[in-house]
């Protein structure tokens, strides 16, 4: 499994990325994070929480609670519309990043 | 299921209270509960769901950080000045009273100085500790 730190600056765009798709609960995020990356890398709860806090108070998602299963109501999220502009960025910045980092990665083994 | 809402009652125990930490621990409470449940239906003992849950759940560092981390952090440089203003007020006023009593009883000696050193020492400890915080 990747190392949580390499991975780290990259989590608000992989969560935004969920959430741009259909409005999603925590634990289903976490759940689609390790389905979609065949289990190579689980988010921890504590992080994504971290992450929700920090992405509502940017207004880029809002939350709102759902329906109700086992008792508890789901928190729901939401992305706003400075949510949809601020992943757009994030997808060009990170084609530059890539395209930069391949010029010293590739060709090594 | 109480197991769970205990644990999570401790991880934010240190977390100054706010509206934004009760949302956040009915939804953490809400979504242990669902994963439990998920682990159960694959077969696992309640007991054990509850402790794998509890386990991957992480560490509570990175939601302190983002619930009260930077608040906290403002306010204690806030304080290292409010002491440092403190200081500074109380020790010129003992001077001026050492002043005033020197010139008024005993205007030939001159030994206001030393119980002004003896003084000087609490703004200068004040000045650094807010310098090291300000950095």
């Amino acid at each position: 499994m990747i190392r949580s730190d390499a991975i780290r600056g990259h989590l608000d765009a992989i969560i935004l990325r969920l959430i741009y798709e259909e409005d999603r609960y925590g634990y289903e995020i976490s759940k689609e994070i390790a389905a979609r990356t065949n289990e190579r890398f689980q988010i921890k709860e504590a992080t994504l929480y971290a992450v929700f806090q920090r992405l509502e108070r940017k207004e880029l998602i809002e939350s709102y609670l759902g329906d109700v299963s086992h008792g508890g109501q789901r928190r729901y999220y939401k992305i706003t519309k400075l949510g949809r502009a601020y992943l757009r960025e994030t997808i060009d910045e990170w084609n530059e990043i890539k395209d930069i980092m391949n010029i010293f990665m590739e060709g090594l083994t | 299921m109480k197991k769970i809402r205990s644990h999570v009652e401790e991880w934010f125990k240190d977390i100054p209270d706010s509206e934004a930490k009760e949302t956040m621990k009915e939804e953490i409470v809400q979504n242990l509960e669902e994963k439990v449940q998920d682990l159960i239906r694959k077969g696992k003992a309640e007991e054990d769901a509850i402790n794998k849950a509890i386990v991957d759940f992480g560490d509570i560092a990175d939601i302190k950080e983002e619930l009260g981390g930077g608040l906290q952090g403002r306010s204690q440089r806030n304080k290292y000045g409010i002491h440092l203003g403190f200081s500074i007020w109380g020790s010129v006023l003992i001077i001026g009273l050492m002043i005033f009593i020197n010139f008024y009883t005993s205007p030939d000696t001159i030994w206001f100085v030393y119980p002004t050193f003896g003084v000087l020492w609490w703004p200068l400890t004040m000045f650094y500790r807010w310098l090291a915080n300000k950095q």
